[in-house]
């Protein structure tokens, strides 16, 4: 929920619960005092009732008052009187209303008589909804009022918090930009602003770094292996190795080769990352794959796996290091994780690059397969290749997908024709 | 064949020349730019093989050196620097070839019997061992003087075995020679049997005798019988 919504709705509720309230109360109280002033006046009629008596008459309601005045025989007269609210017939206006009622027990005239006085309340109930409708509609005019400068202020504040935000969601590590800082008028957004402009340049600063010490620690290995390799070469020439020597040397080929492709792949990710490969030019991806295909060729027939390729007459301009070695890995990917007799599906559309590919596993996890250094134990390969794949994607702004269907793990990469 | 090898890890400056030093090859090493410079005025050499990287001077200025002296040696730039930029320099300041570390010894001794030819004033664009002769331009075989049909990939295979002829090279070596260091698939070396398989069919079928020994599963040896 939007910090804006949640404010107004937060403010709508409590107002209007504030309001009720108060309304209610407002409400209560008045009609209390009303009350309070209808059994005053009830009391002065029975005043006049008992004046009238002293003088030897009965008392009678003026026509115009809104006011009955009872007499009932009874037998003996308790000196005693009781309020409340009833309903009568107002005979002036010919309708029922409600009223306040006083009855009373008098001796009257020398007889005992049951008085009972009713007055209208009509009049009066008119005042308080008068009154109510008078304090309430300014009362929710202001309200509305403070609603609409509220969402006009919060909205020219909030302006450069979102420019901020969009600066923000543009920023990108890999970018030579820096991170553009906005115009604050509030203290505490240039405050954030000042912070993230700091932030920004650390970030950066230090990514750099750290690209710069993976870099120097990958050529820094060549060397040893250089040393290591020769080495190897030349104790495989001596003619006094046994055939327990040779299945050493194979095993010391193998590590020393896998650790450096490691470090060859590092320094490719750092590579592609400062974006040192720009040689731009129009590619024929239908002949690069084919003529890749090629190239895998004893790889893929070794292990008897089919490949099943419709390829459409696609150009596109893009970096030839980067698109060989995007063909180069998603063939090697789907060559590594099949199984024997497995089938290789390849898919070229004049918007996108599909390769899939049967394997042993059920669908990998899509949040963490391009993470490097993430691979299933079984796999011999560096761990690296998809995270390649996937920052090759990034640099040439290609979308790249990863799904589970059928039994056949798919990679599939759109381009984005400009 | 005379080398100068300028490398200043000298553990691999001591590799190289053990691996190079035989059949009348002559090694001859160089730790600094110095040092370098000292041996390059005294004698002429075949090729030169060269670190970039040199503790008293890049190793940029001994071509530079060479380029100005109008110097006919063979360059070949061994570094570990993979940078794109890097090479075309190197290039430009006329080394023939670039070989990055690390690289095995087979394919540096390939590269240095191609350099050597290329700039041999005969313009001898062939190599041969016994009845097989091999075009080093079209990398066409002859068994014979017949020429013998063979893949790009057998054929280049079948060049590096027979520029690197009396030595073992390992599998990882071979694989790496045909399918370079960007196929991710330096685990898998056993496929190269299936080359060697059908390269020495190729052979024996037109008539030559058969080279390839298999040396302790590592890889293998073209030699004479």
């Amino acid at each position: 929920m939007k910090l804006f919504t949640r404010y107004n709705r937060i403010l709508i509720i409590i107002s209007l619960f504030g309001l009720l309230l108060i309304g209610f109360l407002f409400y209560k109280m008045l009609v209390y005092y009303l009350d309070q002033q209808i059994d005053h006046d009830l009391v002065e009629e029975v005043m006049e009732v008992k004046e009238y008596s002293a003088k030897g008459n009965f008392y009678k309601s003026h026509e115009f008052e809104d006011l009955v005045v009872q007499y009932k025989k009874i037998e003996k007269a308790n000196p005693s009187s009781s309020y409340g609210d009833t309903l009568f017939y107002n005979p002036l206006k010919h309708r029922k209303e409600t009223a306040r009622y006083l009855r009373t027990e008098l001796e009257l005239v020398g007889k005992p008589y049951r008085v009972l006085v009713i007055a209208s309340k009509f009049e009066r109930q008119e005042q308080i909804r008068n009154i109510c409708l008078i304090i309430l509609i300014p009362v929710m005019l202001l309200f509305a009022l403070v609603l609409l400068v509220n969402r006009i202020l919060l909205k020219k504040i909030w302006t450069p918090f979102e420019q901020l935000l969009k600066n923000i969601t543009a920023f990108n590590i890999n970018h030579e930009r820096p991170y553009e800082p906005v115009e604050m008028p509030v203290a505490e957004f240039r405050q954030l602003n000042k912070v993230l402009v700091e932030l920004s340049g650390k970030v950066k600063s230090d990514y750099n770094e750290i690209k710069l010490f993976t870099e120097n620690a990958s050529h820094e290995m060549m060397t040893p292996l250089a040393v290591i390799n020769s080495k190897l070469d030349n104790m495989l020439q001596s003619n006094v190795l046994a055939k327990e020597d040779g299945e050493i040397l194979v095993e010391l080929y193998k590590a020393t080769s896998r650790l450096t492709k490691l470090n060859q792949s590092l320094l490719l990710l750092v590579k592609i990352d400062n974006n040192l490969l720009q040689d731009e030019e129009k590619i024929n991806l239908k002949s690069l794959i084919e003529e890749k295909q090629v190239y895998f060729q004893e790889l893929i027939s070794e292990r008897n796996i089919t490949v099943e390729s419709t390829l459409a007459d696609v150009s596109i301009s893009a970096s030839r290091s980067l698109l060989e070695i995007l063909i180069n890995n998603l063939f090697s990917n789907v060559i590594r994780h099949n199984y024997d007799g497995g089938k290789i599906e390849i898919n070229l559309e004049t918007d996108k690059i599909v390769f899939a590919n049967t394997g042993h596993n059920k669908a990998l996890d899509p949040e963490k397969i391009f993470d490097r250094f993430y691979k299933d134990n079984a796999s011999e390969g560096t761990g690296l290749g998809l995270a390649i794949l996937k920052q090759i994607c990034n640099r040439q702004r290609y979308q790249l997908d990863y799904s589970y269907y059928q039994d056949l793990h798919t990679f599939t990469i759109k381009f984005n024709h400009q | 064949m005379k080398i100068l090898i300028i490398e200043d890890e000298l553990g691999l400056q001591r590799s190289i020349s053990q691996y190079l030093t035989c059949e009348g090859n002559l090694c001859t090493m160089a730790s600094n730019y110095a040092e370098a410079l000292d041996r390059l005025n005294s004698y002429d050499y075949d090729c030169i093989l060269l670190d970039l990287t040199l503790p008293d001077g890049e190793g940029l200025q001994i071509l530079n050196y060479l380029k100005r002296m109008n110097r006919p040696e063979g360059v070949i730039i061994i570094s570990a620097r993979n940078a794109l930029d890097q090479k075309i320099e190197g290039l430009s300041l006329g080394a023939d070839d670039y070989l990055i570390k690390p690289f095995h010894l087979s394919e540096l001794n390939a590269r240095i019997l191609a350099v050597v030819r290329r700039k041999s004033a005969n313009g001898d664009r062939h190599i041969e061992f016994n009845e097989i002769r091999i075009d080093l331009d079209a990398k066409e075989v002859l068994v014979s003087a017949k020429p013998v049909y063979m893949t790009k990939k057998e054929s280049d295979l079948l060049l590096y075995f027979v520029a690197n002829k009396g030595k073992v090279i390992s599998k990882s070596a071979a694989v790496e020679h045909i399918w370079g260091d960007d196929a991710d698939m330096a685990d898998s070396f056993d496929f190269i049997y299936t080359h060697i398989k059908n390269i020495r069919k190729k052979l024996t079928d037109a008539g030559s005798s058969d080279y390839f020994q298999s040396v302790y599963g590592v890889g293998y040896k073209f030699t004479e019988v």
